[in-house]
């Protein structure tokens, strides 16, 4: 299978805006912006993708029935090679949360550890493949000290896990029901006797030492912190390939809570009940109706759309007067918040990301959008005015300045989010050794879209510019931060385009292809396998993402029927066994 | 940039740093510990150093007249003027890797010397990249194995294997705290060995033995991931052991009296690039001069990067592509770029060690990710050097290639120079086998 959607697969054009493509920063951290596989994911391979376009628009209206995109195979029934178990490191994000779930909210957290590069476009495929760096060692070395230090120097934060009263400096029963019961929630797994006892003569002979037992016990904690039981998810599967219940409560937990399993899942994985469907898709209900699955799943579309950047967006003051540091993590909020309200608030259909005039707004967001502050302070809810064409996901602050240059917009950036990000297609880099200078602005070539034009018409150009760029011209009434203008260098801006054979004249219409797109619906799901299971789509398990997709299209697009819907299937219930020989 | 001067830019420098934290500025910060303390003869340790920069220069002018020992600077080597003596800069070479992918092929080119390992859409390094190659011969007996730093935020490039890479430091105060901060010993500090480095020694392994039982149950990669992973604990509880022992002694290590602030937020959204690394290369250098590491590399901007320069109309990367004409906008970055590196020589120069200074000890390698920057060319590959390796290496010439040679003959170079005791650098194409003999003293 190839990855479809770019016309520029094999020998591609020069780029015009080389800005776009290329790697910035090798071993994916930035904008890593391809997330197909070369075996990956295509329509083609659907069933029934003759009508599949039409047939999400019936589901979407009418709520699944009506739709007509061909029978639903049992997922049970969906060829599924399965895939290998993972292990991932937990990403900066999933650390604090689980110090916090262990030692409380008042935790300080250390704010510096390993970085979590991309890989595809996601932190959640980078952590299952890099290695901790020896920076790494000593940053994840001195947090788990500082954060000792913290709980047994605090007698808040102490009495907290320290149930028992010890009997004398070195007392090793008391260490061992604090260290086991410890343990359990930070390595997501009972620990053997001969592990909490390791850890016992390690905090007794350190207590001997110190004369204190609250010391003592700190280097305790600091071994459990540090260890690779921690840092790691590691999985495990039994003979018959499922997935083991400790790796299963930690799967589900970490998609939906972005952190470890409460006690009540540990309970669960510890009765073996969760290899019972109803069981697990009870854990899952019960999470997801839990105010912590708005963290899963705000943490799910950030690493997807990479909103992390956001905190280092850097736009020249004199160009854009609204620029400052509160702008980037404001939009972040708004757009995290936007996803909230739509997945959890109103359980709506997806696809309304993309034309939703609700939002949410701080004062400084209204500045830049041009309208009343909602609130005094903090975020509140706006109805966009109808006048101007700012709707959805790609009007909002956070795409259009990520999506952009320092001083100007990009096209070729915008173009490149809503081709890899939102239907996840393949947008390879530009070749090297040409010169890829596009014209300054002059009075005959005012507009962005007038300096692309020889670019585009070029054909050699316009094989992989013609893939990006008229996407991204319809939104050139967005200037480089977000703020709406109807002329470029004092001319009236064209925003007309075609995506995939559906014409638009504007952003508007421009939203609405690529709501009804045909692969809008199967690119969320695709993204969230590879986020939930840390595999790119391979051969072997293409077929359970295009069915994973299919029924997020068949029932109406809900992201919670979807997590749902992956989290009882195969795919995330499942690994393959006997791991020699594993890739 | 005479050195005078340098010392009073250094001082108004660290005034604004020391007005944030409201300290007297009464002490010079450094050179109050440098200044007539030269310790007469003894042999110091070789030290290498890298100075990057993303996005290239403009090989027509960058490249000097004249060979050998006569040569003239050329228009983007200007900044250099005041070390023309203690750098040689070799042109021609050419970094041989396939250029797949713009900026990343010739950043893995030119550090690793081994081609960009592409898979899908993600790429990254195939092999170590040099200052990793050189740390695993030389960091062995320091506090830190090596340092990384850089001004611009980014995950910099150094990679100790293909799946591990070693994060920058690049806020000045954390690169402080890291070296400087608790576990610090100044040369005649009588300090009494704090008992919590030997538990922290056994809590490290203890959580090597868990790795190594994990190991175990995982596939090939994660072991191999694991096997990293332990490595580097492995090494920092040698580093714990090094710091329960004396630390060196020498001469012109000093404890800075005063930190760097905690944030250089950009200014009018322009981002400090030449505050935070001209802080950053004065801490480098003393980390040195302490003996904490012997491998010091600053990432200074990477490839691709979008820096909004002083005086630049947009961003670093987008105006390489989009400036018409000459670029004299580029061009007048790549001379703020140069105004860093001599600064950071400088840095080094500036701290008396024997009869010389520390930079005779050093091997100081400067490059980029691509020659021109418009076209991601890797020929007519930009590389300064610096230093004179403790007397390995010839300093003040201009070596220049006339048959294209693999850029790697530098590297090898170096690593001879250092002692390491290398067969060849590089891999395929770019391997080299030979050193650069013209530069060797």
């Amino acid at each position: 299978m190839l990855a479809l959607g770019s016309p520029c697969l094999g020998g591609c054009a020069p780029a015009q805006d080389p800005t776009a493509a290329e790697t910035p920063d090798l071993g994916a951290q930035d904008i890593s912006s391809n997330d197909l596989s070369s075996e990956g994911l295509s329509p083609d391979d659907l069933s029934g993708q003759d009508t599949a376009d039409e047939g999400a628009q019936d589901a979407a209206d009418g709520g699944g029935d009506g739709g007509p995109p061909g029978p639903l195979l049992p997922l049970d029934e969906v060829v599924y090679v399965r895939q290998p178990p993972v292990m991932r490191r937990l990403t900066a994000q999933q650390y604090g949360n689980a110090l916090r779930d262990v030692f409380g909210e008042d935790v300080v957290v250390p704010a510096r550890l390993e970085p979590d590069g991309r890989v595809g476009g996601m932190k959640a495929l980078g952590v299952a493949q890099a290695a901790v760096s020896g920076r790494g060692v000593e940053l994840y070395e001195a947090a788990a000290l500082e954060v000792a230090a913290q709980v047994m120097g605090d007698p808040q934060l102490r009495a907290r896990v320290v149930r028992c009263a010890p009997t004398g400096v070195a007392d090793e029963g008391c260490m061992g029901e604090v260290l086991g019961a410890l343990g359990r929630r930070l390595w997501r797994r009972p620990l053997t006797a001969e592990e909490v006892d390791k850890l016992v003569r390690l905090s007794a002979g350190a207590a001997d030492t110190l004369g204190s037992f609250e010391e003592g016990l700190g280097f305790g904690v600091a071994a459990l912190l540090q260890s690779p039981w921690f840092l790691y998810r590691v999985e495990a599967g039994d003979a018959q390939g499922r997935l083991d219940a400790w790796s299963l409560a930690s799967r589900l937990s970490f998609l939906l809570w972005d952190t470890g399993p409460d006690e009540a899942l540990l309970v669960a994985a510890q009765a073996g009940e969760l290899s019972t469907e109803a069981v697990l898709l009870g854990q899952a209900q019960r999470l997801l109706a839990d105010p912590r699955a708005r963290v899963g799943v705000r943490a799910f579309f950030s690493d997807l759309y990479e909103l992390d950047r956001l905190d280092e967006l850097t736009k020249a003051s004199e160009v854009f007067p609204h620029m400052s540091d509160e702008v980037g993590p404001s939009a972040r909020e708004e757009t995290l918040r936007g996803i909230e309200d739509l997945v959890f608030d109103e359980r709506g259909d997806w696809r309304q990301i993309m034309t939703r005039r609700k939002t949410f707004l701080n004062r400084k967001l209204a500045a830049i959008y041009n309208v009343q502050a909602p609130a005094r302070e903090g975020f509140g809810e706006v109805e966009l005015p109808l006048e101007v064409p700012r709707r959805g996901l790609l009007g909002q602050v956070s795409v259009l300045a990520l999506s952009a240059h320092p001083v100007s917009t990009s096209a070729t950036l915008r173009g490149v989010f809503v081709r890899t990000k939102l239907l996840c297609q393949v947008v390879p880099p530009p070749p090297a050794g040409l010169d890829t200078s596009i014209p300054e602005a002059t009075g005959e070539a005012p507009t962005l879209r007038d300096r692309l034009r020889e670019h585009l018409e070029s054909p050699y150009c316009a094989s992989c510019h013609g893939f990006t760029d008229p996407v991204g011209l319809a939104l050139e009434p967005f200037d480089g931060i977000g703020r709406y203008r109807t002329r470029d260098h004092d001319v009236l801006i064209d925003g007309s385009g075609e995506l995939d054979g559906r014409a638009f004249d504007g952003p508007q219409q421009m939203y609405e292809a690529v709501r009804d797109h045909e692969r809008f619906g199967l690119c969320l799901a695709q993204k969230l396998y590879q986020y939930a299971t840390a595999h790119e789509v391979v051969a072997g398990g293409a077929p359970m993402v295009e069915a994973l997709g299919a029924r997020f299209v068949a029932g109406g697009h809900d992201v919670q029927g979807l997590l749902l819907t992956l989290i009882a299937s195969p795919a995330f219930r499942e690994v393959s066994t006997g791991q020699e020989g594993q890739p | 940039m005479s050195g005078r001067h340098r010392w009073v830019s250094r001082r108004a420098l660290l005034k604004g740093v020391l007005a944030g934290a409201a300290v007297s500025v009464g002490l010079p910060w450094l050179e109050l510990f440098w200044d007539g303390k030269a310790r007469a003869g003894g042999l110091f340790p070789k030290r290498f150093g890298l100075f990057f920069w993303g996005n290239g220069v403009h090989p027509a002018r960058w490249v000097p007249q004249g060979e050998g020992a006569a040569w003239a600077l050329s228009e983007q080597l200007a900044p250099l003027a005041g070390v023309k003596d203690v750098i040689t800069v070799v042109s021609g070479m050419e970094v041989k890797v396939p250029n797949a992918i713009p900026h990343a092929s010739g950043a893995a080119g030119i550090l690793s010397g081994a081609a960009l390992r592409v898979e899908g859409e993600d790429n990254g390094f195939a092999a170590a990249s040099v200052d990793q190659v050189v740390a695993a011969a030389i960091g062995q007996d320091t506090r830190f194995r090596s340092i990384e730093y850089g001004a611009e935020p980014g995950s910099g490039l150094s990679y100790s294997s293909a799946s591990s890479r070693n994060p920058v430091e690049s806020s000045p105060y954390q690169l402080f705290d890291r070296v400087f901060g608790a576990g610090f010993r100044a040369p005649g500090e009588v300090a009494q060995v704090d008992p919590r480095l030997a538990l922290r020694r056994s809590v490290l392994d203890a959580v090597r033995e868990d790795a190594a039982a994990l190991q175990a149950q995982v596939g090939a990669a994660d072991r191999a991931r694991l096997d990293q992973h332990m490595t580097s604990i492995r090494a920092l509880e040698l580093r714990l052991a090094r710091l329960e022992q004396d630390p060196p002694a020498l001469a012109a290590c000093a404890r800075p009296l005063a930190a760097p602030l905690a944030d250089y937020p950009p200014v009018d959204g322009r981002a400090q690039v030449s505050a935070k690394n001209r802080i950053m290369c004065d801490l480098g250098a003393l980390a040195l001069a302490c003996d904490q590491a012997r491998v010091l590399s600053n990432f200074m901007t990477s490839p691709v990067n979008n820096i909004l320069f002083p005086g630049a109309t947009a961003g670093h990367h987008q105006l390489t592509h989009d400036e018409p004409g000459d670029q004299p906008q580029v061009h007048a970055i790549v001379l703020q770029v140069m105004e860093e590196l001599a600064y950071m020589v400088e840095a080094l120069r500036a701290v008396p060690e024997g009869e010389g200074t520390l930079l005779d000890s050093c091997a100081l390698l400067a490059t980029s990710d691509v020659s021109y920057g418009r076209t991601h060319s890797l020929d007519e590959f930009p590389i300064i050097l610096a230093g004179g390796a403790g007397g390995a290496l010839r300093q003040g010439l201009h070596y220049r290639s006339t048959t294209r040679e693999s850029a790697s003959k530098v590297h090898l170079t170096l690593l001879r120079a250092l002692g390491v005791p290398a067969a060849s650098f590089g891999e395929g194409a770019s391997a080299a086998y030979d050193t650069l003999s013209a530069i060797e003293a």
